[in-house]
């Protein structure tokens, strides 16, 4: 794990990969950022390490000196924990800013292919034709997306910049990027079954080039966003 | 000095240690040591999540380069932090002017008894 040095010997890699391996176990998240903590705590390691090697210490007693200096993994896994939950949430929630009007696109061209530009009056979204249509599931539905969308922007608003300004707490953006994750995935499971009903009810209606596009999008999104929901829930324990 | 007597102060504290040029993050924290003649001496590992918090807050921007065979993240201090940091030694100025004035011991009234 360690990069070789030829001033150390295998005893004080030893003591560093140690550590970094404790370190490993305990930090939570997504690969990459754990792997980007531990080449940083891997280069700041060696520095302490060599830092001690100026007096009379062996290599391994310099080693065991710094990997000190470090405090145990345990304190240093909880103190990157908020970190690396705050960079998963804001991952998440960008990924979902990014897709939404992608996918919401994709369903709205398949709506307005089968059921015309009327389906889509020039009127709010909760007075849209297939919305009335749709009854109180696609006004849950809609209200759900609404939800999403705000949980998104504000997990955006709470890990970046606008902290100096808005001190949050830290386990929120977690919390708020599980919202946003969840209610994506059951924003896109509730669309696939409201497919599934329309091919039922009206399957010469159905505009299904556009709408199996619409339904495999969704169904990508809805796997990946219920993984990333986990994954924030996951972090936000990890962080508490 | 322990972490919690800095609970509050560990940011401006980095980003003052970061004013006179970009450092990578243990270089941060032996200038941090040897500024503050070894008074701050943190668990050197939870340091690094501040330094992340202050890069997410814009208030750092931080860059990998390689350097020996070694991966390694040099943290800059941005214009938002000079103009944070700026803000933070104003902070600083009134308070510890404040508690200063408060903690000296006061004058004894003249004629008072001991």
């Amino acid at each position: 794990m360690i990069t070789a040095r030829p001033d150390l010997d295998p005893a004080a890699e030893q003591i560093l990969d140690g550590y970094l391996g404790e370190l490993a176990a305990r930090l939570p998240g997504p690969a990459r950022a754990r792997q980007a903590v531990l080449a940083e705590l891997g280069d700041g390691l060696l520095d302490a390490t060599q830092a001690r090697l100026t007096g009379e210490a062996t290599p391994a007693q310099a080693a065991a000196a710094a990997v000190n200096e470090f405090g145990d993994p345990a304190t240093v896994a909880h103190a990157f924990a908020p970190e690396l939950a705050a960079t998963c949430a804001r991952r998440t929630a960008l990924a979902l800013i990014a897709t939404g009007p992608l996918v919401g696109g994709l369903w709205l061209a398949a709506v307005l292919t089968a059921a015309g530009p009327a389906a889509l009056a020039a009127a709010p979204p909760w007075q849209w034709p297939v919305i009335q249509a749709g009854g109180w599931p696609a006004r849950l539905l809609l209200g759900l997306a609404v939800v999403t969308v705000v949980a998104a922007w504000l997990t955006v608003a709470a890990t970046g910049p606008l902290t100096c300004w808005l001190p949050t707490q830290p386990g929120l953006p977690a919390i708020a990027a599980t919202t946003a994750a969840g209610g994506t995935g059951l924003v896109d499971l509730g669309l696939l079954v409201a497919l599934t009903i329309a091919a039922l009810a009206f399957p010469d209606v159905v505009s299904w080039p556009l709408a199996t596009v619409a339904a495999t999008a969704s169904l990508v999104r809805c796997a990946l966003a219920s993984r990333a929901a986990h994954r924030c829930l996951t972090l936000r324990t990890a962080a508490s | 000095m322990r972490a919690e007597t800095l609970k509050g102060h560990l940011d401006g504290l980095l980003l003052a240690t970061l004013e006179p040029g970009p450092l990578h993050g243990y270089a941060v924290i032996e200038a941090l040591r040897a500024r503050s003649g070894g008074a701050f001496d943190l668990p050197t590992g939870t340091v690094y999540p501040a330094l992340h918090r202050l890069e997410r807050a814009g208030l750092l921007r931080a860059t990998w380069s390689a350097v020996g065979g070694r991966r390694r993240r040099t943290y800059t201090l941005t214009s938002t932090g000079r103009r944070a940091l700026a803000a933070e030694r104003a902070t600083w100025q009134t308070f510890a002017t404040a508690v200063s004035a408060l903690l000296q011991p006061a004058p004894t009234p003249a004629g008072a008894q001991a």
